[in-house]
């Protein structure tokens, strides 16, 4: 059989903890990423409440007693699992890390389970039991490529979010999401990557000027327009990380013409809800829609970004509206639209590098998008290369399901987590791997580096900003440009 | 033994029967009531039945989804299944039973072909019993259960085989008989009760899990109270 495991020294590597001995001592919590002090006292009975609670007010239940009735224990999650893959560890078999909450759902959440547990005295959820379920469900990366492969339709998924989720009540959560989520629910930025305003404000005009200087065309980034037809939330690290590709869609939308803003009420289309509580990702959610409402705008724009795309397009019809709900776009479904109707023109002679695209799977796994930013890609870039597998059954970046915000497990992600992507890349041979998600280019930046590939990871709208046409007459002359950055001087 | 065999194959296999039934029926009505109360409070109602009933199909006729992962045993799995469920179904002789006892009978396979599948079904179910054990990943995921079905499911398959085509004697063939339908009412009875219990609810499989990302509209408020968190901070 081919192996893709990593070597010994790689996984001692990958799984060392940063974390201090006398913290896991006083936690009693031994897992890799850091958790805000916890409470420790009857941790099971706190569990079992808070999985009550979650049951009796979701609809998790109905999944949880199809799976426990119907498992037959296949094993082909396994040959799909990339975690599994690269540390054959066979508790990373992604229907054994369902079985850890199954278990405790049938023992204590069944009447068979219940009476069975009763009569023998076993299987009451033990700290160890939850120290597992801590360790696990933060070891899948929720790519949900298993979901796939599973002829019984179990969606490893969305157990390993409830188990999440309900570890999260009893503060065993990563302290680098709940840091950014109350900086973003309760801080004065109201965003994860705390930009005020001011900086935020700043930062876009620099990016104009910019923009006026390499294309010779003023692209605003239109602050508080009320009543765009877009209002946009791009991941807001974007702001920080990936200018071009923020440079990228305001060149687009300034070849349209269309209306477009983002408002400085609320800019952050950012959901660790998504990875780890169904309350914090309803919260986040709510804000969007009072942002979007404030500006009378008609529709959510998502930059590129798979998580806050799924947990926007998904989501917000749950707690915002149901039909009536704002509707959701991802960037790229706008980008194909422009440029299938001819109102966007690119240069197929700016992009010679051999460009491959990855799939984010929060955007592919379910068929959303796969083929549109295809067809845009290969009509510019002359050398456009597949991975494979790819669209639904692509392989998750190794950074999906919010780790890639823990920086403290980098060495996990990019040794493990990321394994098979890494392969699939140096097969590749890509020198440009577009990856339309904040979450994926981080990731995939740690990763080329990590594993020392060659390649430059990007957003497609960063490739687009190199390629786009504009009009001459949208074109602003050399004189007035010079004047204009004097001016601003 | 004459007795036996006629408790067996009267009493015993109605009894057998109509747990199978009613358990199967109950299973299923818990899905389909639990799937409504879902939809009834989840806060966004659309259900994306292109996607469900796609892989719903996909699922009951998974020959794209063999190559993808674990081929061997995907495809023997399959060949089993065939085997499991046309052979009880579309026997000849069994729809003959039905045919003296409800009044109508349905159609039924050549004798040849229900032979074959019944070997296949016998053959292909100790290939996946022996792909269980012999693969680490799937040995270490199963339950005792899982050993013991595929033994459980071959005994009325090879019963039924020897007893229609070796010539076994008189005696020998209502031992095999009654071995034959004991074994099947066993597996009737446990049947809704194990894992088996997937030949009903596979189908509601897809439908179930889209549902289940279906959340109420007042999660937050609703769980804060209920475990008292209301104002926390984050």
């Amino acid at each position: 059989m081919k192996t893709t495991q990593i070597s010994a020294e790689e996984r001692k590597k990958a799984f060392a903890s940063a974390r201090k001995p006398e913290v896991v001592e006083k936690q009693r919590l031994d897992v890799r990423y850091h958790v805000e002090d916890i409470d420790v006292k009857d941790r099971p009975r706190r569990f079992l409440e808070a999985f009550a609670a979650i049951l009796k007010h979701s609809n998790y239940q109905m999944a949880l007693d199809h799976y426990v009735r119907m498992s037959a224990k296949c094993s082909r999650c396994a040959t799909t699992c990339q975690v599994y893959q690269a540390t054959g560890d066979l508790k990373d078999i992604p229907c054994y890390r369902s079985e850890l909450l199954l278990s405790v759902y049938r023992r204590h959440f069944t009447l068979g389970g219940m009476l069975r547990g009763r009569a023998l005295g076993s299987g009451y959820l033990t700290d160890e039991k939850i120290q597992e379920m801590a360790d696990s469900f933060w070891n899948c990366t929720a790519c949900r490529r298993c979901v796939n492969e599973c002829p019984s339709g179990i969606d490893h998924g969305l157990i390993t979010h409830l188990g999440r989720y309900i570890l999260s009540e009893i503060g065993i959560a990563p302290r680098a999401l709940v840091v950014s989520v109350r900086e973003q629910l309760e801080g004065t930025s109201g965003n994860t990557s705390a930009i005020p305003v001011p900086a935020l404000v700043d930062t876009l005009e620099f990016l104009s000027e910019d923009m006026l200087e390499d294309k010779g065309v003023e692209i605003p980034f239109p602050l508080d327009v009320e009543g765009s037809d877009y209002v946009f939330y791009p991941a807001v690290s974007d702001f920080l990380m990936e200018a071009e590709t923020l440079m990228g869609i305001a060149a687009v939308f300034k070849a349209t013409g269309d209306s477009w803003t983002t408002g400085t009420g609320y800019f952050d289309g950012i959901n660790y809800g998504l990875f780890y509580s169904d309350r914090m990702l309803e919260r986040i959610l709510k804000k969007i829609d009072a942002e979007t409402r404030r500006l009378k705008g008609k529709t959510v724009l998502i930059g590129e970004c798979g998580h806050a795309s799924r947990s926007a397009k998904a989501f917000l019809p749950t707690y915002c509206g149901g039909k009536d709900a704002y509707p959701v776009i991802n960037i790229m479904e706008y980008t194909y639209d422009v440029w299938k109707a001819g109102r966007l023109k690119l240069d197929p002679n700016v992009i010679t590098e051999k460009v491959a695209y990855h799939d984010p799977c929060n955007l592919a796994r379910q068929g959303w998008i796969v083929d549109k930013p295809r067809e845009i890609l290969k009509s510019f870039c002359k050398n456009y290369v597949e991975m494979t597998p790819t669209g639904i059954d692509n392989i998750c970046c190794g950074g999906g399901g919010g780790t890639v915000s823990i920086d403290e497990i980098r060495s996990y992600r990019t040794a493990v987590g990321g394994k098979l992507k890494a392969d699939q890349i140096r097969k590749s041979g890509a020198q440009f791997l577009v990856a339309p998600c904040a979450n994926c280019k981080k990731q995939l930046k740690e990763l080329v580096e990590d594993q020392e590939i060659d390649c430059e990871v990007m957003g497609l709208h960063d490739l687009i900003y190199r390629a786009i046409i504009f009009p001459d007459s949208m074109k602003v002359k050399p004189a007035e440009v010079e004047s204009g950055q004097k001016g601003e001087e | 033994m004459d007795a036996l065999l006629e408790f067996a194959r009267g009493p015993l296999f109605r009894f057998s029967l109509a747990i199978m039934l009613l358990g199967l029926a109950r299973v299923v009505l818990l899905d389909l009531s639990a799937a409504y109360m879902a939809y009834r409070r989840a806060g966004d109602k659309s259900i994306p039945w292109n996607w469900v009933i796609r892989r719903t199909l996909m699922w009951f006729f998974p020959v794209n989804r063999i190559f993808a992962s674990r081929p061997v045993y995907s495809l023997f799995s399959i060949i089993f299944h065939v085997g499991l469920l046309l052979v009880p179904i579309f026997l000849y002789a069994h729809v003959e039973l039905w045919r003296g006892a409800i009044g109508f009978g349905w159609w039924t396979l050549p004798k040849a072909v229900a032979d074959w599948l019944t070997l296949a079904a016998i053959v292909f179910g100790l290939l996946l019993l022996i792909l269980r054990i012999s693969s680490r990943a799937s040995r270490f995921l199963s339950r005792k259960q899982d050993f013991l079905w595929p033994l459980i499911l071959l005994v009325p398959f090879v019963t039924g085989y020897i007893c229609a085509n070796a010539g076994v004697g008189p005696a020998g063939y209502r031992f095999g008989m009654l071995l034959h339908i004991l074994s099947a009412e066993a597996i009737f009875i446990l049947l809704p009760f194990t894992k088996i219990a997937h030949c009903v609810l596979m189908p509601l499989s897809q439908l179930i899990s889209a549902l289940a990302w279906k959340f109420p509209a007042e999660t937050d408020d609703d769980v804060c109270t209920t475990l008292n968190k209301k104002g926390a901070p984050v």
